[in-house]
């Protein structure tokens, strides 16, 4: 902690020697220190933040308050060495009438879709940004949803002419002769390839993808509005399954627990603690299982050997998940202070299911090798497309599988431990192929060192001998202290799934905002895809593993 | 050697047919070939192929409807008879609507020149071999015409992709079948060696007529680099895994495909059903003997053959990914053309020292 803690000073004294006028203040939020920018110079204090290691910027979020509004930056440190991970926070106040900030899109690129989509839900303008629209809601929407006065009865209009033809003033061509060669193409949002609703708006030039702009916000289900309505203790816990429903909501659902046990102070039992991480897991795996067989029916068009086997292993986790928590995906499983239930009775054949399942993998894992690099076409396919370059990676926020597939090794379960992560033997997996292949086959590794996490779990909740306590105390209500707030993460099974809860006090978060790492790793696609054919586009798609669940929310 | 009609005047002894019968006759083997072969396009495109690429997949597919799900095949076929017929909003109406008639015509018709055996075969003219190539490369058209009237634009790469795939392996196809020309010639001892009759039958007897040898002198063992390249250069004509990029199902959504519903689309369907056992049927004669083999009538060993090239299409199907549209021309055209040209003069070279 003193290390951080020095180091926090100093950046701050380089920032305000460097720019005199950009520091208005110092705030303490429960994560890390927050430098209090003066909103028309944010950029170059992200920017000298980033030039001293900050190099990682997790997510923006607007909050609301009774006299102003406030545009919060959430920024990490990503190096080789574990003791050098460190968080800061940069908050920029906005006017209560006409809120506006300075965009630091021009430091981060990845800031872009973060901005617009807190333009989109709260209404804060960014100052010289250059795409300022809306991202989540439709184009044609009035009003900010997330903020206090917004009326939810307040019907939606639309004339028709705004609707006449959407694509026309979307996609103008050039008079020049170059544009004439290209042809505009509408991929998704209904489309075999997009795994959900996507809108790709794609520009090709004969089969080589010349410009890509994802469109999202079709799944979008108000998750943030609705957990702001709800209790902390027992309410917004469904509602994380339902972000990344595809079998990660144990992940999810952790991702909440982890902020908000921080943010009020509830301590997690240690045996808790060990089942929280067993389901992880677990839900990780099943997470893998599903991309890798979807990255092979992207290639294939076809129901393959490689989808059909990843799916049935994937039904074995499940099965094992279901028997703990009584539910398939939508488990509901954790609590603020452990876990529901504790393990299934009898617990040894549980045990011995898992067991099973995990004696096994190494044999599938060779077989899921020789399919995927036995096959000759399909190497062809996959190596060397949808190059992602390391630095270009950290400059989108990019996280997960998708940025130790380019070789960077940040995970969050090593750098910023929770659950009983720490007391565990595994290994981060990272790949230096950056392109669709090394992506897939850093999930492969990673299910196999969440089957040994699993493996180690198991061995020490069968040698249990203390109390199975599984959960601790809980005041009846949770309610954080007025003006807190706290920004963590955990390793999502795409990466990291951040949460930001501001606290007003009350039972209810006063704003709960979700970094989801497809978001942001969507957010790349388009320095991804462009330049390659049209085939490997999709492939590319496949790779990145999306769930629009959580990239809309 | 035996046409349909030749065969029908042996049995009732007669010299010639006047004309008319001549027509009457060839008619009905024109329909006994065309009903045995929609048949097997019907069997295999519906309920064949799921099953079998469920059991490739480790799956299991239709097993509801009927014994082993074998009556999923008029369910599907009533389903799609009895929708409507829907033509979408600016599309050429007469290309859209003659395109998938004219691709099942095409490659029906072009089973006219198989030398199933046993008699059946409806036409054998000198040129055979160059009527049935012409007949694959006219598949093409009505993948053009349905790509390029559905005005829809994943229609209109997949028959973009169609026509630049059509070309690079048109070479390619006609090359490789034309090296076993001079062997039909040499083992036929024939001056027309383009007749697909001549064709199969200079595939009987032992392997490079060396008496004793107990390996039958298949144009697949005589000529095994032709062989090779003309199956890969099939798979390509007619769209199969790996090369099936018109449709590609995962980026192009149906391809050429895309706008066709009901009856339209399965007569598209079926074309591309029957141009695979087209494929098979000029592979059989070509490579695999024909007819030849012991104890059954040729026909059905012709069936039989034409079956497992079916087979191993799908196979591949289930096994192999797409390739990419620049992988795919390159392989047409620096590897394919140079090879089959390279395979034709050493054919004719090793003829030339032999003889």
């Amino acid at each position: 902690m003193s290390v951080v803690t020095r180091r926090h000073e100093e950046i701050q004294e380089k920032i305000e020697n460097e720019l005199p006028d950009a520091i208005l203040d110092i705030e303490e939020h429960q994560n890390a220190p927050a430098i209090v920018a003066n909103p028309s110079r944010v950029d170059d204090v992200v920017r000298v933040l980033k030039e001293n290691g900050y190099n990682h910027l997790s997510s923006v979020s607007a909050v609301e308050y009774e006299n102003r509004y406030e545009s919060v930056y959430h920024l990490r440190r990503i190096t080789d060495d574990r003791e050098d991970f460190d968080e800061i926070n940069v908050v920029a106040h906005a006017d209560r009438d006409e809120p506006a900030v300075q965009t630091v899109s021009n430091v981060f690129k990845g800031a872009n879709w973060h901005e617009r989509e807190a333009y989109d839900l709260m209404g804060v303008r960014y100052d010289d940004h250059p795409d300022m629209r809306r991202i989540l809601l439709p184009e044609t929407w009035n009003g900010h949803p997330l903020r206090e006065e917004y009326d939810v009865d307040q019907p939606q209009y639309t004339t028709l002419e705004a609707h006449a033809n959407p694509i026309e003033e979307r996609y103008e061509v050039d008079e020049d002769e170059s544009a004439l060669d290209t042809m505009f193409i509408n991929i998704g949002p209904h489309h075999p390839a997009t795994h959900g609703v996507l809108h790709l708006k794609t520009v090709l030039d004969g089969e080589v993808v010349v410009d890509v702009e994802p469109d999202i916000g079709y799944l979008h289900r108000c998750e943030e509005y609705l957990c702001e309505r709800l209790n902390y203790k027992y309410q917004i816990m469904p509602y994380p399954d339902r972000w990344d429903y595809i079998s990660a909501g144990m992940i999810n659902e952790m991702s909440y627990a982890r902020c908000i046990e921080e943010l009020a102070d509830i301590d997690v039992p240690e045996y808790a603690q060990v089942i929280r991480t067993l389901a992880q897991e677990l839900s990780r795996i099943a997470s893998h299982m599903l991309a890798v067989g979807t990255f092979a029916l992207d290639l294939y068009g076809e129901l393959n050997v490689i989808f059909m086997y990843a799916f049935k292993d994937r039904e074995i986790v499940q099965e094992i998940l279901e028997d703990l928590s009584g539910q398939r995906l939508m488990f509901n499983y954790l609590r603020l202070g452990g876990v529901s239930y504790d393990l299934p009775e009898p617990r040894e054949e549980w045990f011995e299911k898992i067991r099973d399942f995990t004696e096994e993998l190494p044999e599938k894992m060779k077989e899921y090798r020789t399919l995927l690099e036995g096959n000759e076409l399909l190497m062809k396919r996959a190596e060397g497309t949808g190059i992602l370059e390391p630095e270009v990676a950290k400059e989108y926020g990019c996280t997960g599988p998708i940025l130790r597939g380019s070789g960077v090794g940040y995970d969050v379960r090593e750098v910023d431990p929770y659950s009983y992560y720490d007391e565990l033997d595994w290994d981060v997996v990272t790949k230096d192929g950056c392109d669709n292949l090394s992506r897939v086959q850093v999930r492969l590794g990673e299910v196999e060192q969440s089957a040994r996490i699993v493996e180690q779990c198991v061995d020490i909740l069968e040698d249990w001998d203390g109390e199975q306590e599984i959960q601790s105390r809980v005041p009846r209500s949770v309610s954080p202290p007025a003006g807190t707030e706290n920004y963590t993460a955990v390793e999502g099974a795409k990466g990291e799934l951040g949460i930001h809860i501001v606290s007003d006090g009350t039972e209810q978060p006063h704003r709960l905002k979700i970094r989801s790492p497809c978001f942001s790793n969507l957010s790349a696609f388009s320095e991804l895809a462009e330049g390659e054919y049209l085939a490997d586009m999709i492939a590319t798609l496949g790779s990145l593993d999306l769930v629009f669940g959580e990239v809309d929310r | 050697m035996v046409t349909f009609n030749d065969a029908v005047a042996e049995f009732f002894g007669v010299e010639e047919f006047s004309p008319l019968v001549e027509f009457a006759v060839a008619l009905v083997g024109a329909v006994i070939v065309g009903s045995i072969i929609l048949t097997i396009v019907g069997v295999s495109a519906v309920w064949f192929k799921r099953k079998l690429n469920a059991r490739l997949g480790d799956r299991i597919a239709v097993n509801r409807v009927g014994p082993a799900g074998l009556f999923i095949m008029p369910a599907d076929a009533l389903k799609l008879l009895s929708k409507e017929v829907v033509v979408p909003e600016g599309v050429d109406r007469a290309s859209y609507l003659l395109a998938p008639i004219l691709a099942a015509a095409a490659v029906i018709a072009a089973f006219a020149f198989i030398p199933f055996g046993s008699g059946l075969q409806v036409a054998d003219p000198e040129t055979g071999l160059i009527f049935a190539l012409a007949f694959a490369s006219l598949g093409a058209i009505p993948i053009v015409m349905a790509g390029y009237s559905s005005k829809n634009k994943y229609s209109f790469l997949g028959f973009e992709r169609e026509v630049a795939q059509a070309i690079a392996y048109e070479i390619p196809l006609v090359v490789s079948a034309l090296a076993i020309v001079p062997l039909v010639a040499y083992f036929g001892d024939t001056d027309t060696p383009l007749r697909m009759s001549e064709i199969v039958a200079a595939q009987q007897g032992p392997l490079l007529g060396i008496e004793g040898l107990p390996v039958p002198n298949w144009f697949l063992f005589a000529q095994p680099i032709a062989a090779a390249l003309f199956f890969v250069a099939i798979l390509a004509e007619f769209s199969r895994n790996p090369f099936d990029l018109p449709e590609a199902g995962s980026e192009l959504v149906a391809g050429y495909l895309t706008e066709y519903g009901g009856v339209n689309f399965v007569l598209l369907f079926l074309a591309e059903f029957a141009a695979i056992f087209f494929g098979g049927a000029l592979f059989t004669a070509l490579f695999l003997g024909g007819g030849s083999g012991p104890f059954l009538p040729a026909a059905v060993w012709f069936l039989i053959k034409m079956f497992a090239f079916y087979v191993v299409v799908q196979w591949l199907r289930a096994t192999v990914p797409r390739v990419r549209i620049d992988q795919l021309l390159s392989l047409g055209w620096k590897y394919m053309l140079e090879l089959t040209f390279l395979n034709l003069l050493l054919t004719a070279g090793v003829l030339w020292v032999v003889l």
